[in-house]
């Protein structure tokens, strides 16, 4: 079964996309190679919901967390090696010798440039192979969670039949000499190059998010199975935010709702998306920006935070919520378990109606006990409402502190439910007013 | 100058993102890449003069009324584009030329003399076929297009040009006159040239718009030489919806801040966006979706519809409004005279400061009389005290009926303030509750 997640909630916690500034997936996207771009991409784009698989590859990247090692390989000369693999040579080796030998006499006479194509080609997997074999051959096979990969790349780099790589010169080669190994190369081993270059994209995703979390001061969440209900951080952070502000977080079966409230700007947009994004890049095995933190595996994730209106269908901003939720609404009602974080709903509308409408939906979603939910509001009336009416609800606010004119945020989350609110103090602050009341 | 931003041109989705429909790709039917080209740059620069808006819309309006055609032809452009950006002097055609080229002009065309050839006659063909566009008994006759029509008359009179202008083009150009005519249109007057085409590209744009126009049963737009504020829309809508109910706005100084309420859904948004594209399109002289409208020139359009939170930059979505709030507020502190369109002003913060909020920020705004605004909310308390307080707001609501638990949207503008609201029932018809209610007691 496949993770459960859609665009809206990709887009709010800017999980996705290469070429989006400041995406989680840039985060990590400091890989040396193609193929383990693709991988990471693939990775990126499917979260696992086996507690065991998830366990395996956190195992994988905090072992290479310890080895901080670098990327072994030269990245122009592999991506050349990459080129020359992938494509296709001719499968009987004797035609494929004499066509050799045509193209370099087109080379010396006609100026055809594909004998030093192939050659250079050749060369660049050579070298390549030969670092490959230099390096795998010094890693450490003693049970650790990437032996499997070591072990399989030297039996194929320490093969009889990759042998001539300890001793031919690369800058001494015949006509006869390229064509018979290109042939080993790209004909007979093809499956084993294959299998060799996706252990080399492996350890380039392995090395790369490992050195990311090293560096960001990252740690690895621990995967439990499904019924246990539990989500516990200590000193949960935003892993794009420099010095961030850390929280715990303490959601189980009895108790899996958070109230949230604050003023504006106190930081409760991106407490909400912090835990989107640790939660989902827990699910998918990375590194997450926390002290601790341990978690139950679930569906998926639904988000509420940026919901746009869409004119073209017919939504206002308010309909495009009230869609929101009910898709929401229905997938839980089907029985997923799911992370459902909802910012501010129902700012789209009058007071009277949202305050309705806010107590209302989250008092059928609180009957939910399988699912944890993270709700922020601005009605704190709202708040009042459901202490009697829940018992399995956190109220829980982020503060402002005022000094002289001038608020402050703390960005630590309290117990309770807060009134507070700057919202005047800011637009003095920035002399609106006055810049209006001035008749020039 | 007619000032706007990007989240303006969002907004109003005047080009709209990737291959979207935009009111842009509306009018964009160019027969010309060059005409494209004028037409993108007629949008991002909206006229400031009232005589440029009412001959640009004279001229539009006139083609379109006398149904005058596009009369050159298309393959043509493309090659007198090509041939005159390529001024390189040793690609000068030369009328003696030496016997190694006439040899190999003998064994193969030369492809740089065949592009050469192709452009000189394209061109001399564009600019005779200006000439008689212009001589045109029904052009003639448009006295909108009267000095445009004069000043290219004028230009094409030049000495240079007269050869040109009546050489046949049934035959192929000889090496003389091919040379003679590169000389001209290459390198002593290449600038006039480009000029020229570039009223043929103009010709495209006011064909085309006038077209467009035509087809849509849209009206032109009267500037008005006014420096008080005045816009009289009657019946506009939004030029992209299909079947939309058109409203009428008269905005003087008496009554120049206009506060709108009304349900969600009632249709706010939709009509502060066909208010704002259709006085941004009325500044570019365009005809327009209204059945008539009369304004005086405004300085700038400024509209907060859509506004996104940028958390990568610390700002959440009310200190995105105040900061919003602060650069128009600026802009009008410049004496400028602005459309302000605020859909949902501080919808992103507790009800108490938004009702203090706006009532101030609208108050202030109520002083600029030269500015027109248009403010949306959802307090229709903030209203009431308005109403005391300043005489020149406007009070205007989008209604819903009833029709037994569903509401029904007249999407026509009334006057006064309204507290509709619908939410809740929006979320009964949407069975939500139910849903929940119900996937509960299956699981259980």
């Amino acid at each position: 079964m496949s993770f459960i997640i859609d665009k809206q909630t990709l887009d709010d916690l800017n999980l996705t996309g290469k070429f989006k500034q400041g995406s989680v997936f840039s985060l990590f996207n400091k890989v040396h190679t193609r193929g383990g771009e693709r991988l990471l991409e693939t990775m990126f784009q499917q979260p696992l919901t086996d507690h065991a698989m998830i366990n395996q590859r956190s195992n994988l990247f905090a072992y290479f967390q310890i080895l901080q090692m670098d990327f072994p390989l030269d990245g122009t000369k592999f991506q050349e090696a990459e080129n020359y693999l992938s494509t296709d040579s001719i499968a009987n080796p004797i035609i494929a010798a004499a066509g050799n030998f045509v193209k370099k006499i087109q080379a010396q006479v006609l100026k055809d440039e594909r004998f030093d194509i192939l050659k250079s080609g050749f060369v660049d997997t050579f070298l390549i192979l030969k670092s490959c074999k230099n390096f795998f051959s010094k890693l450490d096979t003693g049970g650790n969670p990437f032996s499997k990969q070591i072990e399989r790349a030297n039996s194929i780099l320490n093969s009889k039949k990759l042998d001539w790589l300890n001793h031919i010169d690369s800058d001494r080669l015949s006509v006869f000499t390229i064509s018979s190994y290109d042939h080993l190369l790209r004909s007979a081993m093809k499956i084993e190059m294959q299998s060799l270059l996706e252990i080399i994209y492996e350890l380039d995703v392995y090395i790369t998010v490992a050195n990311v979390s090293l560096e960001n001061n990252y740690g690895y969440a621990n995967a439990l199975p499904v019924e246990k209900h539990i989500f516990n951080a200590e000193g949960l952070r935003h892993p794009l935010i420099k010095n961030a502000v850390g929280n715990g977080i303490s959601l189980n079966q009895n108790s899996n709702m958070i109230f949230l409230t604050g003023a504006n700007m106190a930081g409760k947009s991106t407490l909400m998306k912090t835990i989107g994004i640790s939660f989902y890049l827990a699910h998918l095995g990375f590194p997450v920006a926390a002290k601790r933190m341990e978690f139950s595996v679930k569906e998926g994730i639904y988000s509420s935070i940026n919901t746009p209106d869409n004119l073209s269908m017919g939504y206002s901003h308010f309909y495009a919520e009230v869609m929101r939720v009910k898709k929401v609404a229905e997938g839980v009602a089907a029985g997923q378990n799911m992370m459902v974080i909802f910012d501010e709903l129902f700012k789209g509308t009058n007071v009277k109606d949202a305050y309705d409408a806010t107590l209302a939906v989250t008092e059928s979603f609180a009957m939910y006990n399988n699912c944890f939910f993270i709700i922020s509001t601005h009605i704190i009336e709202v708040g009042e409402a459901l202490k009697d009416k829940c018992n399995n609800l956190q109220f829980k606010y982020l503060p402002t502190i005022v000094e002289g004119k001038i608020p402050r945020y703390t960005y630590k989350l309290n117990e309770g439910i807060t009134n507070d609110r700057q919202g005047m103090m800011i637009i003095e602050n920035e002399g609106i007013l006055e810049l209006l009341s001035h008749t020039a | 100058m007619f000032t706007t931003d990007a989240q303006t041109l969002g907004d109003l989705e005047l080009f709209g993102k990737g291959a979207g429909a935009s009111v842009y790709a509306l009018y964009n039917l160019t027969r010309t890449r060059g005409g494209a080209r004028v037409l993108e740059d007629m949008f991002r620069n909206p006229l400031s003069n009232p005589d440029n808006v009412n001959i640009r819309s004279g001229i539009i309006q006139y083609f379109a009324e006398h149904q005058i055609n596009f009369s050159f032809e298309q393959e043509l452009f493309d090659s007198a584009e090509q041939y005159l950006a390529e001024r390189d002097e040793r690609t000068r055609f030369v009328a003696q030329q030496g016997l190694g080229q006439k040899i190999s002009s003998l064994v193969s065309t030369d492809p740089i003399f065949k592009n050469i050839q192709k452009g000189i006659t394209a061109i001399v063909g564009l600019l005779q076929g200006l000439q008689n566009f212009l001589n045109n008994d029904e052009v003639t006759g448009c006295l909108a297009y009267a000095g445009e029509r004069q000043s290219i008359l004028n230009q094409l009179s030049h000495d240079s040009f007269i050869p040109m202008l009546k050489q046949s083009l049934k035959n192929k150009l000889s090496h003389e006159q091919l040379s003679a005519y590169d000389k001209v249109l290459r390198f002593s007057h290449h600038h006039e040239v480009t000029k020229l085409l570039q009223h043929i590209y103009y010709l495209d744009v006011y064909i085309t718009v006038g077209k467009v126009g035509a087809k849509n049963g849209f009206a032109y737009p009267r500037a008005l030489d006014s420096s008080a504020c005045h816009i009289s829309i009657n019946d506009f809508y939004h030029p992209l919806l299909k079947n939309a109910v058109p409203n009428s706005l008269e905005i003087t100084p008496a009554g120049n801040v206009i506060f709108l309420t009304g349900a969600n859904m009632a249709g706010k948004s939709t009509l502060m966006k066909s208010f704002g594209i259709n006085v941004y399109l009325a500044h570019m002289g365009f005809p327009l979706a209204a059945k008539d409208i009369s304004f005086s020139i405004m300085d700038g359009i400024y509209t907060t519809i859509n506004l996104p939170d940028n958390l990568g930059m610390g700002i959440s979505h009310f200190y995105a409004e105040v900061l919003r709030l602060k650069k128009i507020a600026k802009e009008l502190s410049h004496s400028k005279k602005l459309l302000v369109i605020f859909d949902e002003l501080f919808r992103g913060t507790n009800v108490k400061d938004a009702y203090e909020g706006t009532i101030a920020v609208t108050m202030a705004f109520a002083l600029k009389h030269n500015s027109v605004f248009i403010i949306s909310t959802h307090i229709t308390e903030a209203g009431e005290v308005l109403k005391k307080d300043c005489k020149n707001v406007d009070f205007k609501y989008l209604p819903t009926r009833m029709n037994k638990t569903t509401p029904v949207y007249t999407y026509k503008l009334e006057t006064g303030i309204t507290d509709d609201r619908h939410g809740m029932i929006i979320i009964t018809n949407e069975k939500i509750l139910d849903i929940l209610k119900e996937g509960r007691a299956k699981l259980s």
